[in-house]
């Protein structure tokens, strides 16, 4: 402790620092804020509706059918087990008109789930959704290892037969990037605070509370019954 | 004693700074998830969790920016304590009730598996930055901090 420092300059340089961090700490938070705001002008691929929290619907003209609500991150390991409980229902359910499903694809587990999702977005213009949504769980790739890509996802969609050039270009250009910053917003919105959350009528369906419980997400049995009532 | 209080108040302050600026930096970059992750504690209002999940973690950096520098040391010092406490409260909270949460504390959060949370863990660790908060509260006057005119506080003998 130098007494000998003027103390003029000690101040001017503290709160120099002082405002630095305080605009370093003010930036971020109000950059973040606003990059988490919902987009109205966002493109939005086809059968989506913004009433229903900008997840890709199916069957939504229906009515008295239950409405199942499906929150999912497409890196989320737990979610491709859901895929593989329950899919092939999911989907006779939507075939059969038995219930509205709504597919919401969140992104929170990082970038490469932004890039799925908006190649699902691309898909679901080509009503190919349910096939590429099959498809990528099928070949879930590592959580963030760099696997999922524009060649990757167009590929995967070649797989499930789509071919056209429109596909190629809305997955390169991230063409939904907008819509898909709108779902996990409003995720936020509707309390989803892990994946896979499942509405089933607005309540969700029990969740396991023991390791060896299935709840109802993994049951079979018991995701039909919870579905649809009986 | 007297000689090492400064560089136990060192300690303190990279220890603090650093798992504060760490925290809030994993945070910063992922807000959907961070967001996730205080709605999952079920206290707050949804619009509210959903601020604090994106304000929080940049709080956190500037609070452990300016312990690792060194100005303003018992506002941050003090701004940590609080914060901890604040966790310890709602991780307890969520314990008591039976959530299985993750405290989403350094990035993740969120519901989990409740063989998997780990709240006693969690609230050890809290308490124990929240105590080296405490120790810089009273005795900010530490080792290569940027600012050293705070001294007066604990050396009136020098005169202001």
């Amino acid at each position: 402790m130098s007494s000998k420092a003027p103390k003029g300059s000690d101040n001017v340089t503290r709160n120099l620092v002082i405002g630095m961090v305080a605009l370093v700490v003010a930036v971020g938070a109000i950059f973040s804020v606003i990059s988490n705001k919902e987009n109205t002008s966002a493109a939005l691929p086809s059968s989506v509706s913004q009433d229903d929290g900008y997840g890709i619907v199916f069957n939504g003209d229906l009515t008295g059918v239950p409405v199942v609500d499906i929150w999912e991150d497409f890196q989320c390991p737990v979610c491709a087990r859901f895929e593989q409980t329950n899919g092939d229902y999911i989907e006779k359910l939507i075939e059969e008109k038995k219930a509205k499903v709504v597919f919401h694809t969140l992104s929170f587990l990082g970038p490469e789930s932004s890039l799925a999702a908006n190649a699902a977005a691309c898909a679901s213009d080509e009503n190919k959704f349910l096939g590429f949504h099959r498809a990528f769980y099928q070949n879930l790739p590592a959580e963030n290892s760099g696997a999922i890509t524009t060649d990757y996802l167009v590929a995967l969609g070649q797989g499930v037969g789509i071919t056209s050039d429109k596909f190629k270009s809305c997955v390169a250009n991230l063409d939904y990037k907008g819509w898909v910053n709108n779902v996990a917003a409003s995720g936020g919105e509707s309390n989803v605070n892990s994946t896979p959350t499942v509405f089933v009528n607005g309540k969700e369906i029990r969740r396991a509370t023991s390791g060896a419980d299935l709840g109802d997400y993994f049951d079979p049995a018991a995701f039909a019954k919870a579905v649809e009532g009986k | 004693m007297k000689k090492a209080q400064p560089w136990i108040g060192l300690l303190a302050r990279l220890i603090l700074g650093g798992v504060l600026l760490v925290a809030g930096y994993l945070k910063a970059f992922t807000p959907d998830k961070s967001m996730m992750a205080v709605r999952a504690y079920e206290i707050l209002p949804i619009w509210l969790a959903n601020t604090l999940g994106i304000v929080l973690p940049w709080l956190e950096i500037g609070a452990g920016l300016l312990l690792i520098i060194g100005v303003g040391i018992r506002f941050a010092a003090l701004f940590g304590s609080i914060l901890m406490v604040l966790f310890i409260v709602a991780i307890a909270q969520a314990w008591a009730r039976g959530l299985s949460i993750d405290c989403g504390c350094f990035g993740g959060g969120g519901t989990i598996d409740p063989s998997q949370t780990k709240y006693l863990e969690e609230i050890l660790r809290d308490t124990g930055l929240a105590l080296l908060g405490l120790y810089l509260l009273r005795y900010p006057l530490t080792k290569f901090a940027l600012e050293k005119n705070k001294s007066h506080e604990q050396t009136p003998s020098q005169g202001e």
